[in-house]
């Protein structure tokens, strides 16, 4: 549920402030004068934190966090001062009638940010209602290892990738780096000194800015203990050495929450194309069915009715690639595109070992599969029998 | 009871008032700001605008002001240029010259009085800790030119000019002496 915020002070200026610190979080801000708007306020709204001001006329600060924390309904609601008057004595007194935080003015935003997010769960406002980020968009990968061979390893294997991979060799480099540039991943070595990957877990899931961002912890496989640790303290999945950089570049994907479907769809010369990769585990044939046919109805709005299903790279031919291709084909023909097929000799004799594919016919180029749509072109080759 | 003004020294208010300014413009407004300029008086014959001669003073002006009360009792006046005062609302709320001039003089008083709270605030709270307890007034705003304040006879003036980027900020306190 979306959080609400009151503020109360007689400033406009403070409440613009506020308003503009917040506004990349989730959350609605209310405003208030004076306390005993404020007052009114807050029993309307029941708001999930009260940030509060001393000196305003009407009804002062002090005055209207006595009387809040007088009404049974309204005690419960979390107070943050932020006020000019921060003299020890004054501080004090505050303190005593019941405060979560204070804050003294002049004030940096993302201190009131901070202190905010330590009392009501600040949730990042998504950018756009609904376009999903992408593997071709760029994003930052930090690395805290302490062994640059790692660091290196990891860069090198995701080169290929719009990711930039920054690393760091210590928790302090680390939390410098995230105060200054939240990343939008982080992989921390479970093996650093004196167990600071789980300190610096426990840092970042407390700062609003990175209490979301998915950590992996990076461990030797045979550290079972540490990997267990790991997972119970809710590091988002846990990457064993050596590492798979494939498997690895799979994963973030998969927690950033990119949409993956350019690996396997596409538009080319007019003709919807799925590509089945080399090797279809389950995991990617999940994938291609998530996307499937959403993707085919986009290319049909977009004004297309030919689709190529290119197994060219394919391996080996199992029952989870034959169901998806058989999946594949019926949609198109329940949405009315043309479909024709290419792929390799292995595959092509392969085909005559299922019931479901020995019909099967196959172009042997995707130039020669997309081109099969015009009148009198070559028609594809049956599976060998 | 209130102090007496004369127990506190010019270096004590001076090292306060620095402080108070050049937290609020570094924090607030990410620029720096230095002391230029400082002036004691003994009362009713210092002018704030004086120093700088005849351009500043007849350039509109718009002075924030709040007061405190407590074992200390004063005001504190801060003078800012007009287009001065304009470019700090501008930073502040993350506005442009259009937004500003489309919320009209409301929202720069509003700026400035908010900016005058934070260094006077800031000001007191020194002192506050340093044994002088007091609390804030409500700010308000004085828009004008050519114009000088005129404190009571048994008060203390201390002006002080800070410079920032070339802009100037003029702090007008005024000590009420203790019985």
């Amino acid at each position: 549920m979306r959080n609400k915020i009151l503020t109360v002070d007689d400033s406009k200026t403070v409440r613009i402030i506020v308003k503009k610190a917040f506004k990349s979080y989730d959350c609605e801000i209310l405003e208030a004068g004076n306390g005993v708007e404020g007052l009114a306020l807050a029993a309307k709204a029941m708001p999930d934190l009260i940030l509060l001001d001393v000196t305003m006329p009407v009804m002062d600060g002090v005055e209207m966090l006595t009387k809040l924390k007088a009404d049974p309904q309204l005690k419960g609601i979390p107070v943050m001062m932020l006020t000019a008057e921060g003299g020890r004595d004054h501080v004090l007194k505050i303190a005593k009638i019941g405060v979560r935080d204070y804050i003294v003015k002049p004030f940096e935003e993302d201190v009131l940010i901070e202190k905010a997010g330590r009392i009501i769960d600040l949730k990042p406002l998504t950018d756009g209602p609904a376009k999903a980020r992408s593997l071709s968009d760029p994003a930052t990968i930090l690395v805290v290892e302490d062994k640059p061979a790692i660091i290196q390893q990891i860069q090198e294997g995701l080169k290929h990738t719009p990711w930039k991979v920054i690393g760091a060799a210590t928790q302090g480099e680390a939390i410098d780096f995230c105060t200054k540039t939240p990343p939008d991943l982080a992989i921390v070595s479970l093996s650093l000194p004196e167990e600071s990957a789980f300190a610096l877990f426990r840092l970042m899931r407390t700062n609003v800015k990175t209490k979301y961002t998915p950590v992996f912890g990076l461990v030797v496989k045979t550290e079972t203990n540490t990997v267990q640790q790991a997972q119970t303290v809710g590091f988002t999945t846990v990457i064993t050495k050596p590492i798979d950089v494939s498997d690895l570049e799979s994963r973030i994907a998969k927690a950033m929450n990119l949409d993956t479907s350019t690996r396997y769809f596409g538009v080319e010369d007019g003709c919807f194309v799925v590509k089945m990769p080399e090797h279809c585990t389950p995991a990617v044939l999940a994938e291609i069915a998530t996307y499937l046919k959403p993707k085919l109805n986009e290319a049909v709005d977009a004004g297309h009715n030919k689709a190529v299903i290119n197994v060219l790279a394919l391996k080996s031919l199992h029952m989870g690639v034959i169901k998806q291709l058989v999946t594949a084909m019926q949609l198109c023909k329940d949405t009315g595109v043309n479909f024709t097929l290419v792929g390799n000799s292995t595959l092509m004799t392969e085909c005559k070992g299922f019931e479901e594919t020995r019909s099967w016919a196959f172009h042997e180029t995707l130039e020669e599969a997309k081109a099969s749509f015009t009148k009198g072109a070559a028609q594809p080759a049956l599976a060998p029998a | 009871m209130p102090a007496a003004t004369q127990e506190i020294s010019e270096a004590l208010i001076r090292e306060n008032i620095t402080r108070a300014v050049c937290d609020v413009f570094k924090t607030m407004l990410r620029r720096p700001a230095a002391l230029s300029h400082a002036q004691v008086t003994g009362g009713s014959e210092g002018n704030p605008l004086a120093p700088h001669g005849d351009e500043m003073a007849l350039t509109p002006q718009v002075v924030g002001t709040v007061g405190f009360l407590g074992e200390l009792n004063g005001l504190i006046y801060l003078y800012f240029e007009g287009a001065f005062a304009r470019h700090c609302t501008c930073h502040m709320l993350g506005m442009s010259d259009a937004e500003v001039d489309e919320a009209g003089d409301e929202v720069i008083n509003d700026a400035i009085g908010e900016i005058t709270n934070m260094t006077v605030g800031s000001f007191k709270n020194g002192l506050s800790d340093q044994g002088y307890p007091c609390r804030l007034t409500i700010p308000s705003i004085l828009r004008g030119r050519n114009f000088s304040i005129e404190p009571i006879s048994d008060s203390s003036r201390y002006i002080y000019t800070f410079e920032s980027d070339g802009q100037r900020l003029v702090a007008d306190i005024l000590l009420k002496c203790g019985e």
